[in-house]
Parts: structure tokens; sequence; C-alpha cells
């Protein structure tokens, strides 16, 4: 076992980190410069532009490398947003840290103010959040509401958020206590909110489905019109499109697969027509517009199928991605169901379905001959004995190939979505058969499936039986939203779907090879802060508004005698031994935000310097201290089109083209997770390498650093 | 073709505490502990150097258990502090120092191997005396009818290990679960003799700490089951949904591992053949009314479809841990056949229910009566989880053992500085028969006592890591921590606040002085005075039993190194 002490003098652990984290610099702000990473012995290289991917590509074997990229992955796998920001502030505090340690701080002071000091800007930042229900007001005052609106069903789902009639939240659960649907509480939107309540006793029993959706469109008692609102604009509205108003497949996506080309159309030229979520996500998108488009569409649409209703949540196990190589990116767009690319053979079974509902049968294994479920050990002490020669001479997978394809018929299924991988030869018997078989489909597309057709996955087709297959399926050939066919050569997409089913895909189309996986990143990343902004119920302003009043806030702290007053602290180092070194550790807590704000002005080329963009730091925190509350001038300058805008910048017409806005969750954890892992190394005084590389360490050159015990 | 090769002769240690090799390892071994040591003490990175996880810790159980020790002596002292550990979760550390002190302390004294393990011998059992009579001065007694001191124990547990990377309001939160924990772990209805129950961890990782949340009943993660559908469940015509708990494979590979070849005829299939097997158990079970089956391992698809037809919940992955608490909770019996089921070996179970923490899917089993809790525990890193999950057991286990010695020690080096002030003044008044029936001098006697002392004073001076001055006062005996480079002051009282346990203040003058272990530490006049505890004030406590019992390991440890004369290794 060897032995290093890590703290000789300057610390080896921070100074890794601050190397390591210098490298997503560029990665901060909106404006993203991409980097190459290249293998140098394959000279493969990949195009990345987050954080995450960089620390997938680098080499991280030391332990605190690890450490950052088990950090970074964490808030990844939860966010999927704020991973650059973690990777910049892991970077800036740690050299801050060290800063402090050059000033001879004991490492408990640091520990201890730098810890209470980030809680206390967390609970600071707390003011500038923005109401989700607020979002809408705030980011586009400058539109002209319609008064009134129209209660078409094609409309239907495009103002959810804020329309009263479209969050009818109804629960069957008889258990349920309560009797009232809440609506929607949002009558502080006073122009454009028909703001009513309806009541909805549940009858007696089960049979209250059609009262109710008769309470609904009835100018009865139950529906109480608010004040100033006219109820008879809640009257026309249809609820067909609820999932809980209409039996299934009589809607109209579910009746008429034929007649629906699958596509939904993009927003309409004015955002703030097109749903509540619209401004969000363009707020959220921090100008990726791609994505946006692809958002509101997942929005509107799910939206309209009431999936938001009540609990406004994106249901993300409802959205895949298909990536398809060849077309413009501006042909990216949603399509209600599963889009996958398929072999030009499959093609031709699909093209042969037509318009044919088919009958699904979902596998949750691999559907070869040799495949066990997980936990089946095959047992090696089995022989099997010939008595004499098998005259037909036939393979074990042929008879194999040919039996299953016996049951498939049998149950005379079209279509079977298979989770894992598919036998070469059975796909190819199944497709002269014209059964499409279709591989490597993820889990929640089952479920999806399952849901929506009744199928039940079964991991054998010998567990196959009349309730465990679906109906109600069909497949065709995806086509651009202008109607065109894909073909373009080896693989083409084709969209298969069912009646009702809650699932959506991204088609992200790019003639670029190398931009796929940014692009896939950037859509999930968008569609997670959408999707944290609404489980949060509210959102931070962002062009760093936050990070510029934690800094304020600091530096009101450091200069602040005997503040902040945290009983542990003080219990535990005498009060005027600590305040020695108070102002010292928050000075360096507040320079990581500073360099952050730093490099992104001039990331976005606001700033020609990093020295340039700190001095316009320091002049907007003067105005921010000189207008007395902090928190109001920054409310006021976001308001106002953004909180860094240098004195000479025109304000900008549009102002709601140019706000940003960052999750709230995602942001302060990102920043605890950085100061945590910081902090960690910190108070790391030894690596301890265990196992037997002992020879490998005693070459390697910092072998004088290690003692073996 | 084999060769023979001739066995090389045993390699003969003699003296083996003599040997530099030896006593550099033993003091870089106390260095690394003795860092770790406290609410400040260092973390260290614990890894293989070919990119397997890194463990940051604190904990001796996962330094000791990890490193890979070289030195006979060295894993003599391992297995002793592991065994402690494993017997009483905390205090390992304290264990670890305090012996590598002893060793120390007394390898340098000029008196035989044998006088020093008597003399040892008898100032241990004067501490433990001291330490179980009324009259001791480091011990409060635990108050289990309100909820302060219980508090403050748990709470030293979580805040004496800084890789949990706990703030504040965080350490709240976990305190009162792990209090709600152990509540729940004590039976309602106490018969002859009540036995606590358990509670089980459950991992959710990457998440806020605030979340995490205790429920009674245990938890059983269960992917496959989706959420939103209710969960249709079979009961019994007394209401209460039957469960059969399998410790065996299910998964329909036969499981035979025995040696030998079975040969089949072809067109015979065993796969077949057991899963009719499995087939037939879930009739029975059926038929049986069971309404939960939940596997140890794995269980064949075509099996959980066909409970699942039935109404019956399957689960499979159990996992050996959950075991013995799922027996507990159900009242079920393992079944580790499938090929005959014993009568009464089905549990029961008041209701079953879906909850989901953090994208996992979990099955509530709710019992009628239990004491089996799960602690749903979260932290945002991997390695500060592991750290935070080794913490909520010990601190879980100290509560348990409290319960059956309802006192605590006080914490924050001053039950170290205490006794060693109490054996100070006790080692200087002890009557000259004494002496005779332990065969030594006086002036043996007290040499050992010194260092007894001074290996009690190493472990508080072990606090300190920034440089800050340890002292003592002459009157309560406690421990008192000065930070470094503080201005010269003319009187301590100006610099200290509160001693390591929180008891006293600064308020009366007690006579401070330098904790310095060689050099003159000043000798009581009186038996330390026992001072007045407020609740309040407590700032750290140790748990009894744990401490108790590393004062002992530790010097039964170091004795038995001591003695070491030869150490003989196999070369082969």
């Amino acid at each position: 076992m060897a032995f290093r002490d890590a703290n000789a003098r300057r610390h080896i652990g921070l100074q890794q980190l601050s190397a390591l984290a210098s490298t997503g610099r560029t990665f901060l702000g909106p404006m993203k410069s991409h980097k190459f990473i290249v293998d140098e012995i394959t000279k493969q290289s990949t195009l990345i532009c987050s954080a995450v991917r960089l620390m997938e590509s680098l080499d991280l074997t030391s332990a605190v490398g690890q450490l950052l990229n088990e950090t970074i992955q964490a808030q990844n796998k939860e966010f999927k947003t704020g991973m650059s920001t973690l990777l910049f502030l892991v970077g800036a505090w740690s050299n801050a840290v060290v800063e402090c340690l050059q000033q001879n701080v004991p490492v408990p002071a640091i520990v201890s103010v730098m810890s209470e000091g980030l809680n206390s800007c967390c609970e600071r930042v707390q003011c500038l959040q923005i109401p989700i229900h607020d979002v809408k007001k705030e980011l586009c005052s400058s539109r002209v509401r319609p008064q009134a609106f129209e209660g078409k069903t094609g409309q239907a789902g495009c103002d959810g958020l804020t329309n009263p009639w479209d969050l009818l939240c109804f629960q069957r659960d008889i258990s349920a206590t309560e009797e009232v649907i809440p609506i929607n509480s949002c009558s502080h939107q006073g122009d454009d909110c028909n703001f009513n309540k309806l009541l909805v006793s549940p009858l007696a029993g089960f049979g209250s489905v059609a009262s109710v959706v008769k309470a609904a469109g009835d100018k009865s008692s139950s529906v109480l019109s608010g004040s100033g609102v006219t109820a008879s604009s809640c009257i026309t509205r249809k609820l067909t499109h609820s999932r809980h108003f209409s039996t299934l497949g009589k809607s109209r996506f579910t009746s008429q697969p034929g007649n629906f080309q699958g596509h939904l159309s993009g927003p309409s030229a004015d955002v703030c027509g097109c749903c509540g979520l619209g401004h969000l996500a363009v707020a959220l998108s921090h100008g990726n517009q791609t994505s946006v488009k692809l958002l509101q569409s997942i929005a509107a649409y799910q939206q309209e199928r009431a999936e938001f209703s009540g609990c406004s949540q994106v249901n993300i196990s409802g959205i895949v991605t298909c990536c398809v190589l060849g077309l413009p990116e501006s042909y990216s767009c949603v399509s209600p169901g599963f889009v996958k690319l398929v072999s030009p053979e499959q093609a031709t079974v699909i093209k042969h379905f037509a318009d044919k509902p088919l009958r699904v049968l979902l596998m949750d294994g691999d559907l070869t001959e040799g495949y066990r479920h997980l936990g089946f050990n095959r047992p090696t002490n089995v022989r099997t004995i010939l008595e004499h020669p098998n005259p037909q001479g036939g393979r074990a997978e042929d008879v194999w190939v040919s039996r299953m394809l016996d049951i498939l018929m049998s149950f005379e299924v079209n279509l079977v979505l298979v989770k894992g991988n598919v036998c070469k030869n059975f796909m190819e018997r199944c497709i002269a058969s014209r059964i499409l078989v279709i591989g490597c489909v993820a889990r929640d597309v089952l479920c999806a499936f399952g849901a929506a057709t009744g199928a039940q996955a079964v991991t054998y087709l010998s567990q196959l039986n009349a309730s465990s297959t679906g109906n109600g399926a069909w497949a065709e050939l995806w086509k651009t939203s202008d109607g065109r066919a894909v073909d373009l050569g080896e693989l083409l997409p084709a969209r298969i779907s069912a009646g009702g089913i809650p699932l959506l895909t991204a088609v992200l189309t790019t003639a670029l090879p190398s931009k796929v996986q940014l692009l896939e990143d950037q859509f999930w990343t968008l569609l997670y802060r959408l999707h944290h902004a609404l489980k949060d119920g509210k959102v931070f302003p962002g062009g760093g508004a936050v990070e510029l009043l934690c800094l304020s806030h600091i530096q009101a702290l450091a200069v602040q005698p005997g503040q902040p007053g945290h009983d542990r602290v003080v219990r535990e180092l005498p009060s005027p031994w600590l305040a020695e070194y108070k102002s010292i550790v928050l000075q360096a807590l507040a320079s990581g935000w500073k360099r952050y704000l730093s490099v992104l002005l001039c990331n976005t080329a606001k700033a020609s310097s990093e020295l340039e963009a700190g001095a316009s730091v320091d002049h907007h925190l003067q105005k921010a201290a000189a207008c007395g509350s902090p928190s109001a001038y920054i409310l006021e300058e976001f308001r106002r089109g953004g909180v860094l805008r240098s004195g000479s910048e025109p304000l900008p017409d549009q102002v709601t083209d140019l706000k940003v806005c960052d999750n709230v969750a995602a942001k302060t954890e990102a920043w605890r997770r950085a100061l945590d892992l910081v902090l960690l190394v910190l108070q790391t005084d030894a690596e301890i390498i265990t196992g037997p590389s002992r020879n490998q360490i005693l070459n390697s050159p910092v072998s004088n650093e290690f003692i073996f015990l | 073709m084999s060769r023979l090769e001739a066995k090389k002769p045993p390699l003969f240690i003699s003296k083996p505490l003599t040997r530099d090799a030896v006593s550099q390892s033993l003091s870089l071994l106390s260095g690394i502990l003795k860092s770790s040591y406290g609410p400040a003490g260092r973390l260290k990175q614990l890894h293989n150097g070919v990119g397997g996880c890194v463990c940051t810790t604190s904990q001796s159980s996962a330094l000791l258990g990890r490193l890979s020790l070289s030195q006979p002596v060295l894993r003599v002292l391992a297995a002793s502090v592991r065994n402690h550990v494993s017997r009483f979760s905390d205090c390992g550390l304290f264990t670890a120092i305090l012996c590598c002190g002893f060793i120390e302390n007394f390898r340098s004294l000029n008196v035989a191997p044998f006088t020093v393990i008597k003399i040892s011998k008898h100032l241990l059992s004067l501490c433990m005396d001291h330490l179980k009579s009324e009259a001791c001065g480091c011990r409060v007694s635990v108050d289990f009818s309100s909820v302060e001191t219980l508090v403050c124990l748990v709470r030293s547990i979580l805040t004496s290990k800084p890789a949990c990377m706990l703030n504040k309001t965080e350490v709240d939160h976990l305190t009162s679960l792990v209090l709600k924990a152990f509540i729940f772990t004590v039976p309602c209805h106490v018969e002859t003799n009540a036995v606590l129950g358990k509670c089980v961890v459950i991992p959710v990782k990457g998440r806020r700490v605030m979340d995490s949340t205790v429920l009674p009943g245990l938890l059983i993660e269960a992917p496959e089951i989706q959420l939103g559908k209710p969960l249709a469940v079979r009961r019994t015509s007394s209401n209460v949904i039957k469960i059969a708990l399998f410790s065996v494979s299910m998964s329909g590979d036969g499981s035979n591992h025995e040696e030998g070849t079975i040969a089949v005829h072809p067109g015979v299939s065993l796969e077949v053949s057991e899963l009719n097997q499995l087939l037939n158990v879930g009739k029975q079970l059926v038929k049986d009314e069971v309404g939960l089956v939940v596997c140890q391992k794995v269980m064949h698809p075509s099996l959980k479809q066909y409970l699942k037809e039935h109404g019956v919940v399957a689960v499979d992955r159990a996992g050996l841990s959950l075991m013995e608490p799922l027996g507990r909770v159900t009242g079920s019996q393992p079944i580790a056949s499938i090929h005959s089921l014993p009568p009464g070996c089905y549990g029961s179970l008041k209701d079953l229910c879906l909850e989901s923490f953090a994208s996992k899917h979990f099955l509530h089993l709710i019992p009628g009566d239990t004491v089996i809790c799960s602690l749903i525990l979260c932290n945002r890193s991997e390695t500060a989880w592991d750290e935070l999950k080794r913490v909520c057991e010990t601190a879980e286990h100290m509560l348990q053992l409290t319960v059956k010695e309802p006192w605590a020690l006080l914490g924050g080096g001053c039950t170290e500085t205490h006794l060693a002030s109490y054996i100070r003044h006790k080692s200087s008044s002890l009557p000259a028969s004494t002496f005779q029936d332990l065969g030594c001098s006086q002036t043996q006697y007290q040499l050992v006592a010194d260092g007894f002392c001074r290996s009690l004073e190493s472990v508080a001076r072990s606090l300190s890591h920034d440089g800050e001055e340890v002292l003592t006062d002459v009157v309560y005996g406690h421990c008192w921590l000065v930070p470094s480079g503080s201005p010269c002051v003319s009187r301590w009282s100006d610099l200290v606040s509160r001693c390591g346990c929180g008891v006293s203040g600064n308020t009366e003058d007690l006579s401070w002085s330098f904790l310095q272990g060689h050099s003159g530490t000043p000798v009581l006049q009186g038996c330390p005075k026992e001072p007045s505890v407020k609740v309040a004030d407590l700032r750290t406590l140790d748990c009894f039993a744990a401490k108790c019992s590393g004062l002992q390991v530790a010097l039964e440890t170091a004795n038995l190194i001591l003695d070491l004369s030869y150490i003989i290794e196999d070369q082969n």
C-alpha cells in the first residue's frame, strides 16, 4: 500500500482540480465554443460542446479527476444542465481556496465560512425567483393579449397553463376525498384569464364521467363564473381531446391514422400564440431555436393530451429522439408515436401494411436462440446423447427460427418490438412472412406501447398467450413536414404508433454526422430544463442576475462585522479569531462568481478581456449597491432587458427575445456540488493507493512522493 | 511433468518492535489515524490507482478495511480494531490511536514487558471502576424520556466525519431521521425479552440530503412495477396479504452445480422440466392464497407472468441483505427449495403499496406491528453517500447500545484528559500494598502510569489539526482547544471559550495549562471535580459502551504486541 501526502505546502489536489476545470472555460454561457477532442493514437476526433462530453473524453485516472467526473455525471444524471457552471466554479473556487491557504487561513475556517456563505447566498437569491405563473407576464409584458379566445378544438392546448378550461384535472379515484377539481389558480393573470371555478361533485359510484363532461359544457350551477368573466366562452369547449373524457379510439389521433400525417404543426410565427410554455421554453433555451421549436410542439401535444393538467409537468419518459442524417436541420420536428430508422426490407413490409391495424408483441429481452433471462446460468455439465444421427441434419437455430415463426403466425402478430437484439436469420424469415420486427427499442417505448395497445411484454415467445398481444398499432414511413418521404439510402425512418399512445419522438435532422450527438444533447438539456422549471414551479432570471446578487450579498457580508451569525461556527471558533479570516474566505467565495460573470461577458463578446469584464461587473455592483436594494435593482435591470448590459448598449426593441431564464434547483445544486467537491478535496491530506501496484508506483516519476506501509 | 522444490525455512524475526521498519510503519499508521480523528480530521483518498472508485473517508472501518498492511504487528492491531468496530461501530479511531500510543509510550520505558502489562492492567481496572462509578466526572446519564441528550449523541456522530459534507440544516434533518428510525426499532409491546429491530438503509445517490426520509416497514426496489397503475394484490379471507419468501434461485437454470455430467437424450429438455417444476410451485402458491412472492435471487419470466396473471405480485432480486429483515417483518420462513413448500412458511402483511423516490420505484411492505424501518438515505456524491451510510449505521447502533447502558461520555477530548488527570491523581495516592501485589516498585508504577496518561492525552491532542493549542484545566481535567496564531494575552480565559464537550465555560478561573505530553502536565491537587452538566450546553457526547470497550481493546492489543518476541514468517 502506498501513501502520499497531498498537502505538501501547496495543495496538489486543488491544483489538479483547477487544471482540469480550466479546460471547460469556453462552455460557459450561451455562446459555447465547440472543441475537437483528438485521440493521439487512433487520430479519431470527436466534436464536443459540453462539460459532460469533455469529462467523458478526458483521461481521468487521478483520484481527483475521478471525483470531478463523478460530480459532473451526478449533476448530468439529475438535471442535464448546469454542468458547465459546476465545472467552472470548481476551478474558480479551488483557485480561490489555494489563495486562502497561502494566506495561512486554517482549513476549518475555510470550510465553515464557505459553506455557510453559500447557504446564505442560496437563501438570499430566493427573492429573485419568478413563479412559473408569472413568467409569461414577466417575459412578454409588451404583448397585446387577445381579450377572448375561440373555443376551437384546433386551438385546444395552445394556451394551457394560463387558460383555466384547459386544466381540468379529474381524479377517477373514488377513494379520493377531494370533491373539487382545481381548475387553475392563476387569477392574477387578470386580463385574459377566464377564471372560473368548476365544482364537480362526483356522483356516487362510477358513472360520473359522462355527467362531468356535461357539467363542463353546461351553463349549470356547477360552473361558477369568476368576476368579469363570461362563462359562455367555456361552453364551446369540447373535451374530446382530454384523456379522461373521451373513450379510447375516438380522438382525432387515434381514429384516423390514415388522415393524420403524424406531424404537429410547428408553432405559429407569434410564439405568444402557441402556449404558455412557449415563452418559458424560449427563455430557458438560451438561444437554441431548433430545440425550442421541438419543445413547443411537445408542450402543445402533451397539453392536448391533458398530460399537463393540474400537475404542469413535462412527461420525459414519453419522449424519445431519433436522428436522421442527410436532411437540413430545419426539418427537425416532433412526431407522435415512435420513429426509428429501419432497413429497406423492413420498409417494404411497412409499405405492405398500408393502413392496416397491427397486432403487436413486446419483448423485453433479445430475440435470439441463445438468449436467456438475466440471472440464468447455463448448466455446463449437461450432455445430449444422440442415439442415431439426425436424418434432417437441420441446425438447431433453424429449428428454433421455424418454431418461433410458427408461434408468431399462430397469434397473427404483425409487429414485434424487441428491447434487445434480434437474430438476423429470424429477422429475414419474419420479413419474408411480412412480420415487422424491430430491435433495440427502449424500455419506455415498450411501456408506452403496452399502455396503448394492451400488450404485455414477454421475455420468451413461448410465454405468448392471447392476453400478451396488443391491438391497434400501425406503421408507416415517416415523412417530412412538407410531405416528402425520406429515402436516404441505407436506413429509412419509419413511424410506428398506436391509438392514444403517450409517446412522442423528436426527429432530429442534420446534414452533418458530427453534430448528431450535439443536437441530441442540446435537445435533452432543454427538455430537462423545462421539466425542472415546471417541477420547481419557478425560475431564476438568467444572464448573470443571480450571480450578481450573490456577489453583492457576499461582499456585503464580508464587510459586516460579527455577521453572519451562524451559531455553529461561532460556537466552535472564538469569534474574534474567526472574524480575522471571515472576510478573506468570503472574498474567495465571491471571487468564484466574479470570475464566472467576467468569463460570461467575455464568452458572449460583451467584453474584450477578462479585465474589462471584471471592471464592468464592478460597475454593475456599485450601481446595485448605490440603489440600496441590490435585488430590486437586479430585477429591474432584468425587466429592462438584461442584467449585465454595458451602458453604451441600446435597449433592445424586442425585449421578449432577449430575456433568459435559468433553473432554480439545477443552478443552486451545481453551486453546492462544486463547493462540496472543492471542500472535500481541500480537507483531504493524503492519497492512499491500495492493491498490488507497488512496482508501478516505484517506477513512476513521482515515486519519491510515496511511502509504503 | 512436475518438479519438486525444497521448502524454504521459515524466517524468524526476534524482538520485532525494535526493528526500524516496524516502528516506521507503526508511526506512519498512527499518523494516518491521528490526522483523521475528530470533526476537523483530514480525509484520505483511497483508491487502487488503476481507475477503481475513490473512497474519501476519515473512518476507521473504511481505512483499516482497505489498507493492505504488510507488517504482522500492524495486522494484529488492525484486526483488533476492526473486531471492536464490528461489535460497537463507534470509537474505532479512538481505539487505534490509543493502542498506537500505548505501544509507543510503553516501548520506550525501561521496564520489563510483563511488569508493564501487569501495571497497565491495574491502571485499566482503575479507569473502568471510575467510569462505572457514580462519582465519575466524565459521564452523563442518558434520559430516554427527553430528546436532548439523544440528539447530542447522534449529532456528535454525524458531525464527526467531515466527508459526509453536511451543513447545519442537513445535520439537523438527519439527526431527527436517525432518532425517528431508532424509535421505530423499539418494540411497542415488550414481553420477557425485548429485541430491538433494525433500520435498513435504502440508497438514493445523487440527491439532496434533505430528500432523505424514514418509513416504517420495508422497501424493496421493484424496477419493473409501473407506477400509475393501482397495485392489484390478492388478499386472504382475513384481509391480510400472504407472503412467500424464497431464498433459492427461481431462474429455472436448475442451479445444479454438483460435479459430474448429466447425460440426456435428445428431445429431453432440462430447462422445460425445471420450468414446469417452477410453475407447479406457482400453482401451489396461488392455491394457498399467496399475494406477494419475494425471491432473493432471479425468478423465471414465465413464473412471474403466471403469478401476475393470477393477481400475485412477484418481486425478484431482493438481495441477501434484505432477507433477514424481510423474515422479521412478515414472519415468514425463507423457502430454500422449489420442490417442497414447508408448512407454516408463509408470512403476512397488512398492506402493500408503491412508493417512488428519485426515479426509483419501490414496493412498500407495511406490516401490522413492526420493529423494522427503512431509511431512504440521499447524498449528492457517491463517496459522500458511502461515508454517510456508515455514519448513520454507527449512529443507529450507538443508540441501541445506549439503551443497554444508559450513559454517555463527554466528548471533545474531555473524557481522555479527565481520565488522565484522574489516573495521575489516583496513582500518586496508592497504598504500598498495591505495588507489592503487582510485584513492582513505586517508580515503575509511576513510569507506566505516566505513559498510560500520555497515551490518553495524545488521543485528545489528535483533535488538533491546524496547530491549535490543546489545554487542560486543573479543576475538571477537561480538554480545551485554542486556535493557532492567537494573539498573546495575559489570561487564558480571554482565549478559551468552552471546553471540548461544552460543559464548562470560561467564566471561572480554571488554571489552564498546556497539554504537552512529555513535559510536566501538572498533577492535580485533588481528584478532578464533577462539573454540573447542563444538557443544553453539551456539544459532543460519545457512546459509553463503545468507548469503554475501545479502552480495553486498545490496552489488551498493545500488551499483546508488546509481548511479542518472535515473528515467524513462512516464506513458501
